[in-house]
């Protein structure tokens, strides 16, 4: 079980310790931590699993900030990265976002919060729904509130209702004055082309989100059209599993407010809607770079903020790039990026340009591999299609929304 | 005064987020001291106080040490606001070890607490409670925990379970009992979210108390999938224990298939290389790495440490299971539920539920339906970076372990760019491990683009992976070759300025081609040549070393080497000050391998240059390349003819012993690579262990197969309380819920009879007698100690005792004196007969009964006859403890005839004397009061006559003899060469009891005759068992210290077949 919880700030700072048992950590830990991290650079940064020579550490790092858990004793490490994970995303939830400052200024709510979350090194409430009713998540009101009167309290003078409930998910008396439910089909593209531009990898990682705001105890059922193209998928605990292992049909009573009611995964798409094709080729000392993007496959509405990321390789010393639309960035880091935005209808966007390499160095021998990002707007690429959602349990007729959004995930194109 | 002035410039600093950090309790954080906080917590207002206590908190978090004010705020535990409690919870937890006594302080109000009508509260209050480390009150937390664990609020009881492990924390050996009993409440509760506590309880207090599993087992499979995923996890695995513990392995799981298999290969595996078996991977029998799979399973179940260090001692023990020890999922309820319920799990949203589930599903399930985890697996890869990682150490396990699972998904493995350098590695030796001949061209693709990638590294890496890849798939090994040639090539056009990285890509590359070579060095010889060719080149040392290591390794290998050796060695010789010294050992070695088997006119050149190598070595700066020449040169002295050492020259012998070393160091050709064993540390799926590669404290293997057991048709014919006990595991028979209070309370009920019966047991036959109690289940690699349950076949006990009494009445009574040994031998009839009525109505029978005991007793030997006296014959005798079967009232004694004498003996025979037979023998009391049945059972049973002894012979004869009386000695003959001798029998007291059944107040009173005898009390209390026996109605796995001394004494009394009187309190509690 979890012995210790340390948040670090980008600096290595510990901003926090929560002790969890009575085998107390010191905080020197992270000290040691730390000279690990600037001795062996990035590389151990992305180390979930540390063995340290009196603990073992895991850490998540999220915008910056490393959630850093210590234990002594064997458990399931996937189980502390997870619990870390739900940390880094109540946080997030509550303070709006992630940084040193908004956890240094919030830092009561963040103990209470991890207080409630964890309970002698083992997950207590990590329910965000019910969390969010024992203790308020600041606000513009409250904030006001105590500023004028002085202090007002954020903890819940009783226990929500919905910890003995069948449904600990959601809350016992939910009233609305709109009853409202969304659901959005969000799918990233994963990709992988190759050197001689063949699709290696081309597959579609989606989440159905839903946003409900609906009043006491309703019951969904969501199906598909075409549920057969699904290869993987993982469920909010809410789901019903038999119904879906023997109709495909999601039923599910839902939480109160947005949450990810399933993940899936399409397998084996046959194209991608735009190209990039990257052109490399060296000599004597210098490098000739050309990538051309277009469109390969109209998904009937338009591609919004395309993006080409790359970096530039460690022998190149300078470039000169240029484009015929949007703007070429080279960043500190030898990245590069080039923003396109939406692809013109006269021309083909195209990048271009010249780069000088070590002196001795004649040719190229490391290539950059691409990172492509876009966004499509009310296409679900991969063709899954919501066939209908049925509403039960409601006291009046509730407006249904239904959106889809398709975006690059990890897009890559190599040269 | 200048930390304020820091702080204040530094808020200033931040004047452009200030607007955002109104109303927030930033200004805590950053000055948290700038005012006196004793007075605010002094104050009266809530508020103050609350400021007060969030500052504290803000130096908590800053790492200061502010537990003076301790005092100051223990006082606020009283406060009504839930706020202030909270914060106050916060300070006390984080400080009440370092200040037990004031933190005594606050108890009365956390008792206070625990009566409130918000739950909340309650809760609270317990887990502050509980937090506080204090031994003293770890009475009042126990009674408090028992409380909520009843709790009408499902998070109370949650919190209560949480609570456990915290007591469990403190070490206090007179509680644990009641801990698990609640654990055991716990568990019980209608609430899945509060089962999800205990199973997390159970596993942090008592994970090998798996019988208090047993009792909740279909339920908490069946209530798994509502349990919060937090739970789930835990409780999969103590779910898994279970089963491996009650059940045994699956058939045709990973865990047992590979077992077979490695017996069918055994035999093969000397013969071929284990790599011979992996040739065709998409054939069906090498579907499963079966080597590698069955170190899994044993590493699994043993823990590698052990494995490891058997596999050092004797190389390959002997599988030690058999057949029986396995169970079928299919066919056995408890594994098919686990493994419906778990199944629904893989859909989980968290990867740890998901990975718990697989590992579940890996360990149990038949090897054709482990399919269905790897979906959900390979889809974890698409969460968090950091479970990536995670799942992939995994995966690499089972892909190593069995490889087609994952063959066909080869495309999740390839690397993106994003990855992590050690998701990378890990993808490529996964990549490599699951290569097969139709996806190998496709990943091979993918390796050249990796090996351009910028990390060189991971090209690095890449590059080692296609050796290993053209290792397992021999096919491509060719394609292979030219890829890497090529590489090396290209990479060393570059290399002028290569930085470290750069090189390691070039020195890999070499390696990988010297492993490839090594499998069939003729074939490749063209490969050998072109890389010298290209040494020009290629300037990394390490690289150079290997492509001269190859040159002298396989230097009369082909036609085209041996000639271009001198002019080699020669450019070497000219190059050697350049050289690196790695490089430098290396010419050496292959010139003095080169010079052993060069013949002509290529001898005379490469003497002078290994001549002139050795000159140059001599002066070089590095000591080892110094002394390197200087052994070579000792070695080489009668192929070189140096003329330093002319001196042994003179000497043949030790010209030749060089020559043999020489030869035996450098000549013998490396053998082709054998396969090592296989070093690999395998821990469970999913555990901490199997990702930091030792074992983790806490960390433990899979229960032994099959070391729960216990019979469940036990509990439906009888309503008693069975006992079952094995030497590692110890079980109790779980009667049906509802009747075990009964039960047990019933063994202690003085109605019931108790039967320390030990008569079959203490033979030294295996067979337990009537009892046919399931300790005969088990097999032969069983404990040596069973404590039985003997009412299996309750009636038939019964009947059978009956029988026995009935016959033995008679027997038992006349077997004893009445004059002798009082009232302890003495049977009275009447007691017996009512003892044995009350047996009809209800009885208890526990019995011991050791088996395979009989190897250990040593049983004295007594001498019959003299060689002295019996011209040359010696006889001994001892007895057995084997019941006649003729009669129980006739001893059996071993009687050993041994021929000491020069001639040879016959006709030697034992029979009674005259005497003995008048029926009239006035010392014997007994037979006056002995029924007619008796005089039809024979003083002995004539002896089988001995024809010949030849001298030196021993024989052996069954003697079953009846005493008249267990002090008397029975008078017989032997009779031998015509003569006759005379000779006593002694009885010995031991073999002369017999098992009678005695209800306790009568016992009590036959004990209380007793005193007089030998008389040796030592009295010592067993106290882990009886809170075992306390607690639930079976005890854990713990070595059974009671069953050991019964053993040590059964053993002691069979042994000196003196009589004790042992009795012993059997600790059966009563369930109130």
């Amino acid at each position: 079980m979890l012995q210790c919880i340390f948040l670090l700030s980008d600096s290595g700072e510990v901003m926090l310790e929560k002790q969890l048992t009575g085998h107390q950590v010191d905080r020197s830990i992270c000290v040691w931590f730390w000279d690990q991290i600037i001795s062996q650079g990035d590389s151990l940064k992305l180390v979930p699993v540390i063995a340290s020579p009196t603990h073992y550490l895991f850490q998540v790092v999220r915008e910056g900030i490393t959630f850093l858990a210590c234990t002594q004793v064997e458990m399931p490490p996937l189980m502390a990265i997870e619990f870390l994970s739900r940390v880094a995303d109540v946080l997030t939830d509550y303070l709006g976002s992630l940084n040193e400052d908004l956890i240094k200024d919030n830092f009561v709510i963040v103990y209470e919060l991890l207080d409630e979350m964890i309970d002698n090194g083992f997950p207590l409430t990590t329910e965000p729904n019910i969390l969010r009713e024992m203790i308020a998540p600041p606000n513009i009101v409250s904030k006001v509130l105590s500023v004028v009167t002085g202090n007002v309290s954020n903890m819940s003078n009783t226990l929500p209702g919905a910890t003995s409930s069948c449904v600990p998910w959601r809350k016992t008396d939910l009233k609305h004055a709109s009853n409202e439910v969304y659901v959005d089909l969000v799918e990233e593209m994963d990709v992988i082309i190759n050197r001689d531009g063949a699709l290696v990898k081309c597959e579609i990682y989606g989440e159905v989100q839903v946003n409900s705001q609906l009043s006491g105890l309703p019951d969904l059922t969501l199906s598909f059209a075409n549920p057969s193209i699904l290869n993987d998928m993982r469920f909010h605990p809410c789901v019903r599993l038999r119904p879906w292992e023997a109709n495909q049909i999601l039923s599910f009573v839902p939480p109160d407010g947005e949450f990810k009611l399933m993940s899936y995964r399409v397998k084996k798409l046959k194209s991608t809607p735009i190209y990039v094709k990257p052109q490399l080729s060296s000599d004597s000392g210098t490098c000739r770079i050309s990538v051309l993007v277009g469109i390969r496959n109209d998904p009937g509405k338009s591609i919004d903020s395309i993006t080409v990321q790359f970096r530039l390789p460690p022998c190149v010393l300078s470039a000169d790039l240029s484009a015929n639309h949007g703007a070429v960035n080279i960043l500190a880091d030898k990245t590069c990026s080039w923003s396109i935005g939406r692809i013109p209808k006269d021309k083909a966007p195209s990048m271009s340009g010249t780069m000088a390499l070590e002196t001795g160095l004649q040719r190229l021998n490391v290539f950059p591999s691409f990172q492509v990002s876009f966004r499509i707007m009310g296409v679900a690429f991969s063709g899954l299609q919501i066939d209908k959602l049925d509403l039960k349990n409601l006291p009046s007729r509730p407006y249904k929304g239904f959106r889809a959004l398709t975006r690059a995930g990890e897009f890559e194109v190599r040269s | 005064m200048f930390t304020q002035f820091g702080a204040t410039s530094e808020s200033l600093s931040k004047a452009s987020t200030m607007m955002f950090r109104i109303g927030t309790d930033a200004h805590l954080y950053d000055d948290p001291d700038d005012v006196s906080i004793v007075p605010l917590l002094d104050s009266k207002f809530d508020s103050e106080k609350c400021e007060a206590l969030k500052r504290l908190l803000a130096l908590i978090a800053q790492g200061f040490d502010v537990s003076s004010y301790f005092p100051q705020v223990v006082k606020n535990v009283a406060s009504q606001s839930l706020e202030v409690k909270k914060l106050v919870y916060l300070y006390l937890l984080h400080y009440a070890e370092k200040r037990p006594n004031e933190a005594l302080l606050s108890i009365n109000y956390f008792q206070k607490d625990l009566g409130d009508l918000n739950p909340l509260v309650r809760a609270w209050a317990l887990r502050t409670m509980a937090g506080i480390r204090l031994h003293v009150i770890a009475p009042i937390i126990l009674v408090a925990v028992g409380k909520c664990a009843r709790d009408p609020s499902v998070y109370v009881r949650k919190c209560a379970a949480n609570a456990l492990p915290k007591l469990h924390d403190l070490r206090l050996e007179e509680h644990s009992a009641s801990i698990e009993e609640i654990v055991g409440i716990l568990l019980n509760d209608n609430s899945p979210g509060v089962v999800g506590a205990a199973a997390a309880a159970f596993a942090s207090i008592c994970p090998n108390n798996l019988s208090l599993i047993g009792r909740h087992y279909k339920r908490l499979c069946e209530t798994l999938p509502d349990v919060e995923e937090w739970g789930q996890i835990v409780l999969v695995g103590i779910l898994l224990r279970y089963a491996v513990a009650k059940h045994g392995l699956v058939e045709g799981s990973i865990m047992i298939s590979s077992r077979s298999l490695v017996k069918y290969n055994s035999e093969r595996e000397d013969l071929e290389p284990c790599l011979a078996r992996k040739e065709n991977p998409d054939d069906i029998s090498s579907e499963i790495c079966s080597e590698i799979a069955d170190v899994v399973s044993r590493s699994y179940l043993e823990g590698p440490e052990k494995y490891l260090s058997q596999l050092s001692c004797m190389d390959k023990n002997p599988s030690s299971m058999d057949i029986s020890h396995f169970t079928s999922s299919k066919s056995n309820d408890d594994v098919k539920i686990l493994l419906q319920c778990t199944s629904p799990l893989l859909w989980s949203h968290n990867s740890a539920v998901v990975l718990a589930a697989a590992g579940v599903h890996w360990i149990m399930a038949p090897k054709e339906d482990i399919k269905k985890i790897v979906k959900p697996l390979l889809f974890l890869l698409r969460s968090s970076n950091a479970s990536k990682y995670v799942v992939l150490c995994n995966i690499q396990v089972f892909a190593k372990a069995m490889p087609s699972l994952f063959v066909p998904h080869f495309e999740d493995f390839f690397v993106s760019s994003l990855d992590s350098y050690q998701v990378k590695a890990l993808k490529l030796e996964i990549l490599s491990s699951i290569a097969t001949c139709s996806s190998i061209s496709a990943i091979f693709l993918e390796f050249q683009d990796y090996i351009r990638d910028q990390d060189r590294r991971f090209a690095a890496d890449t590059v080692a992976a296609i050796g290993l890849c053209s290792q397992r798939l021999p096919d491509v090994a060719k394609t292979c070759l030219e890829g890497l040639l090529a590489l090396a090539l290209s990479e060393s056009s570059n290399g002028d300025f290569a930085s470290a990285d750069e090189e390691a890509v070039l020195v890999q590359a070499i390696n990988s081609i010297k492993t490839i070579i090594k499998q069939d060095p003729p074939s490749h010889e063209k490969v050998i040549v072109y890389l010298v060719r290209s040494l020009d080149s290629i300037w990394a040392p390490a690289a150079r070393a290997m492509i001269i290591w190859m040159v002298g390794e396989y230097n009369n290998v082909g036609g085209v080497i041996p000639k271009i050796l001198p002019t080699l060695f020669k450019y070497l010789a000219g190059r050697f000050t350049l050289e690196a010294v790695e490089t430098k050992l290396q010419i050496l070695n292959a010139c003095t391998k080169v010079l052993l088997r060069a013949k002509g006119e290529d001898l005379s050149i490469l003497r002078k240059i290994v001549g002139y190598l050795f000159e140059l070595a001599k002066c070089d700066f590095s000591y080892d390349v110094r002394d390197r020449a200087r052994i070579l040169k000792n070695l080489l002295s009668h192929r070189i003819g140096s003329p330093y050492l002319e001196e042994v020259k003179d000497q043949p012998e030790i010209e030749d012993l060089a020559h043999v070393l020489t030869e035996s160091i450098f000549g013998g050709q490396t053998k082709p690579p054998s396969c090592e064993p296989l070093s690999y540390r395998f821990y469970l799926p999913g555990s901490l262990s199997q990702i930091v590669l030792h074992a983790a404290p806490g960390y433990e293997p899979l229960p032994e197969p099959h070391s729960l057991i216990y019979d469940e048709s036990c509990n439906i014919s009888t309503d008693v309380q069975g006992i079952k006990t094995s030497g590692v595991g110890v079980a109790h028979n779980e009667p049906n819920e509802n009747d075990d209070s009964e039960a047990v309370s019933g063994s202690s009920d003085e109605e019931n009879t108790s039967d320390y019966s030990s008569q079959e047991s203490m033979s030294g036959s295996s067979e337990s007698g009537g009892s046919g109690s399931a300790s005969d289940v088990n097999d032969n690699a069983g404990p040596l100690i069973h404590l039985s349950d003997a009412d299996l076949t309750h009636r038939n006990r019964v009947e059978v005792s009956e029988e026995n009494d009935a016959s033995g009445s008679n027997g038992v009574d006349e077997l004893m004196s009445k004059r002798d040994l009082e009232s302890w031998l003495d049977e009275n009839p009447g007691l017996n007969q009512n003892s044995l009525d009350l047996g009809h109505v209800q009885r208890s029978l526990a019995r011991i009964s050791i088996k395979d005991f009989g190897g250990l007793v040593k049983p004295k030997s007594y001498t019959l006859l003299d060689p002295a006296n019996g011209n040359g014959l010696s006889v001994d005798y001892t007895f057995s403890s084997e019941v006649s079967s003729i009669s129980p009232l006739l001893v059996c004694l071993h009687v050993s005839f041994r021929n000491c004498s020069k001639e040879p003996m016959s006709d030697i025979l034992l029979f009674e004397e005259e005497s003995n037979r008048s029926p009239d023998s006035s010392d014997q009391s007994v037979s006056e009061s002995s029924p007619v049945s008796r005089s039809e059972v024979p003083t002995l049973v004539p002896m089988e006559e001995i024809a010949n002894l030849e001298p030196g012979h021993t024989l052996k004869r069954i003697l079953q003899v009846r005493f008249q009386h267990h002090l008397l000695h029975l008078k017989l003959v032997l009779g031998c060469n015509g003569r006759k001798h005379l000779v006593k029998l002694r009885p010995d007291i031991g073999y002369f009891v017999k098992p009678l059944p005695m209800d306790i107040e009568e016992f009590s009173n036959k004990e209380s005759h007793l005193p007089g005898m030998f008389e040796y009390i030592r009295r010592c209390t067993f106290t882990d068992h009886i809170s075992e026996l306390n607690d639930k109605y079976e005890s854990s796995l713990v070595k059974d210290n009671f069953l050991l001394i019964c053993e040590k004494m059964a053993l002691k009394m069979l042994s000196n077949a003196n009589l004790f009187l042992v009795s012993v309190d059997m600790p059966v509690a009563c369930q109130p």
